[in-house]
């Protein structure tokens, strides 16, 4: 039979974002697949050069739309280490709290992303509703809904506000009841099991030799996770799981993004507990020339995509020199797609990207 | 430990450099030549070092060189290592790691594109991100991000 | 009679009254839009869903920067929809380029190369923001002053040559070889 190229351009309903895939048709089943990233380019790693230290802060988080704050922390984390500073431990429990909820918004969004390119439209309506009380909780605290500007070399921005514990913990009481919801709706129906079971496998082997990061990686079998191997802000202290499973096929990938909620709601509601109180920032030198010692630091975070990196170069000046994003999507969107893809139906394209959980703006920041 | 992962390096080749920098922990930065790169990464590899993280690149304008980073890390030791290593910036060549790691295509096209720097053995050097780019590799140092966006974007054509 | 329904007083009243946006997220301000669908907010009571086609939809909403390689397909996009379409440019990157001001791979002003008739400011802009562009867009049908698709067709010597000229000099600084 005779093949056919169709673009699954940037102009559609079923992918993740803004970026396009060029297929290779025969009939209804893919046989080759070329991601064609760049359309959210914007030379990020260029306007940093060009920017001091201190002006840096409030483009950063620009660069993953959907969890924002993982660039904000490893910004801060790595100026820090170059600067031969820690963070209070107070600084410290915000920035856990912060981060938490940043992951469970971040994974209401994929799972109403899924289910949408299932055709269970009832389900994005759902989440997108719940996240908007998580993005209240953003504002009373920052200010902000979407780009929270918080986090900060040295501490945080700001402290708690009267009344916020109690509001986060009434909304956690909120969110832990919506799961039985969705059990019955989503997680537990005919519909979602026969459509995701089987899809895209990664087997544990070829997930450590393509470089699958983060939840796709633990639902393939391995047991790793930043937040425990190379602990940062207060995770060292408290006390949780790392769930895994070891389908490698979309049904498990899906069903371990929920286990973490889980666990995130666990995390904050112990931080909340136990935030000991203190200043929120160290002092840092003049933010009007503010001066880095030379030297270079590899920094990451468990982002709720993966393995979120910044690699920054100080020469002694008052700009940074180098600074190179490693985004979560850089291996899940271009080569794990190009593996993945054929042999499936046309169907099934976009159900295996917003299970991978691609974002774009990372690959092409 | 950072301390077996020195050992281990020093053991087997004898002319790195190894830095262990302060007030960052697991982290092991080695300096080598260029034409060492490869048969390092393979030792490492073989060795619990199956994950690379990046290859990125640093432009030394001042020297005259490029510095290419690699990033390894193990699910064992829990330890990242950065390879470190210096080119030359006229002729920029390097060596592929394409038969070690399959995933090194989408790093070394990046390089390729924003910097110059050419990969002998990959067939695959495609443009990445930019589409129709003729002028110089816009991550270099002297190109003037500033004054290309004010002559291109701030006025209309005549 | 018959004439002056079609585009007088009346027909214009309906078109303000059924919009329908395209599905097209061209940048990080999309964010915000999946908020104003659901029922805290809702847009659909004013008559505005979402749209898959070009070919139906009424509202083209650029939704923050835009790279030189996704203004190739926006404009491709554009000349699909058909008569009468209107141009929303949300937030502050399509007024004077935002925070990607000297960056060398976004444009900075959206009026050189399509024609818009309402501008959200804000970065990023909050659900209530786009409910009082979306009313005012339908204050500005009713008046008949929504133009844009007719001044495309007039002036389209220019807007050609101002889109030609950005995707034709392409990383060559003038006066450097």
């Amino acid at each position: 039979m005779k093949t056919y190229e169709l673009f699954i351009g940037p102009q559609h309903v079923g992918i993740t974002g803004n970026f396009s895939v060029i297929l290779e048709l025969e009939g209804n089943v893919v046989k080759k697949a070329t991601p064609n990233p760049g359309f959210l380019h914007r030379g990020f790693e260029k306007l940093m050069e060009m920017r001091g230290f201190i002006h840096n802060v409030p483009i950063v988080c620009r660069i993953c739309v959907p969890d924002p704050d993982p660039n904000e922390a490893n910004y801060a984390m790595a100026v820090e280490k170059l600067l031969g500073i820690e963070p209070p431990p107070r600084a410290k429990y915000i920035r856990t709290i912060v981060l938490e909820f940043s992951r469970i918004a971040s994974h209401l969004f994929t799972f109403g992303g899924h289910a949408g390119s299932i055709g269970l439209y009832t389900i994005p309506n759902w989440t997108i509703s719940d996240r908007d009380f998580i993005l209240d909780l953003f504002e009373m605290l920052t200010g902000g809904r979407v780009y929270h500007i918080f986090i900060y070399p040295g501490g945080v921005r700001r402290d708690l506000p009267d009344g916020f514990i109690e509001k986060a913990k009434d909304v956690l009481n909120y969110l832990e009841k919506r799961l039985d919801d969705y059990n019955k709706l989503y997680f537990d129906s005919y519909m979602f099991k026969k459509r995701a079971r089987g899809i895209g496998i990664i087997n544990k082997e070829d997930a450590i030799e393509w470089g699958v990061t983060g939840p796709n990686l633990r639902a393939s079998g391995v047991k790793a996770d930043t937040r425990k191997d190379d602990p940062y802000a207060a995770y060292g202290e408290l006390d949780f799981e790392i769930p895994v499973l070891t389908g490698g096929d979309a049904y498990d990938r899906i069903m371990i993004r929920r286990m973490e909620v889980v666990e995130s709601i666990k995390i904050i509601r112990q931080a909340l507990d136990n935030i000991p109180d203190g200043p929120i920032r160290e002092k840092v030198p003049n933010p009007m020339r503010f001066i880095v010692p030379p030297g270079d630091a590899y920094v990451k975070v468990e982002s709720s995509k993966g393995e979120y990196g910044y690699y920054m170069v100080s020469n002694g000046k008052d700009k940074p020199y180098r600074v190179y994003i490693r985004g979560a999507s850089m291996t899940h969107g271009i080569h794990i797609l190009e593996k993945l893809l054929p042999g499936n139906y046309l169907a099934d394209v976009s159900q295996i990207m917003f299970s991978l959980d691609v974002c774009p703006p990372e690959i092409d920041r | 430990m950072v301390e077996g992962v020195v050992e281990l390096i020093k053991g087997n080749f004898s002319d790195v450099e190894i830095v262990i920098p302060e007030h960052q922990e697991k982290r092991v930065h080695i300096s080598v030549e260029k034409e060492k790169v490869k048969e390092i990464a393979k030792f490492l590899k073989d060795n619990g070092f199956r994950h690379l993280s990046f290859i990125t690149c640093v432009d030394w304008i001042d020297e005259g060189k490029f510095e290419l980073v690699y990033g390894l890390y193990s699910y064992e030791e829990k330890i990242v290592v950065l390879i470190k290593t210096k080119i030359d910036r006229d002729n920029p060549k390097q060596e592929t790691l394409l038969p070690l790691w399959d995933q090194a295509q989408t790093y070394e096209r990046e390089i390729h594109e924003m910097f110059g720097v050419y990969f002998d053995g990959n067939p695959g050097l495609t443009p990445f991100i930019l589409e129709d780019w003729e002028g110089i590799p816009p991550m270099r140092k002297d190109f003037d991000s500033r004054k290309y966006s004010q002559i291109t974007y701030d006025s209309e054509a005549k | 009679m018959l004439e002056s329904f079609r585009g007088g007083k009346v027909a214009r009243w309906f078109k303000g009254r059924s919009m329908w946006l395209l599905h097209f997220c061209t940048g990080c301000g999309a964010i915000e839009l999946p908020p104003s669908m659901t029922s805290r907010y809702d847009l659909e009571r004013f008559g505005i869903i979402p749209m898959a086609s070009p070919r139906q939809a009424d509202v083209l909403l650029i939704t923050g920067y835009l790279s030189v390689k996704t203004l190739k397909r926006v404009i491709t996009t554009y000349e699909q929809m058909l008569d009468p379409k209107y141009v929303i440019g949300f937030g502050s990157c399509t007024i004077n380029g935002g925070m990607y001001w000297d960056s060398y791979a976004t444009i900075n002003k959206l009026d050189y190369y399509l024609p818009v008739d309402v501008y959200i400011s804000g970065c990023m802009p909050a659900p209530d923001a786009i409910f009082a562009a979306f009313l005012e867009l339908r204050e500005k049908i009713e008046k008949g002053e929504a133009n844009g698709y007719k001044l495309y067709k007039i002036h389209y010597e220019r807007y050609k040559a101002n889109q030609d000229k950005v995707f034709k000099n392409r990383g060559i600084i003038e006066g450097e070889d």
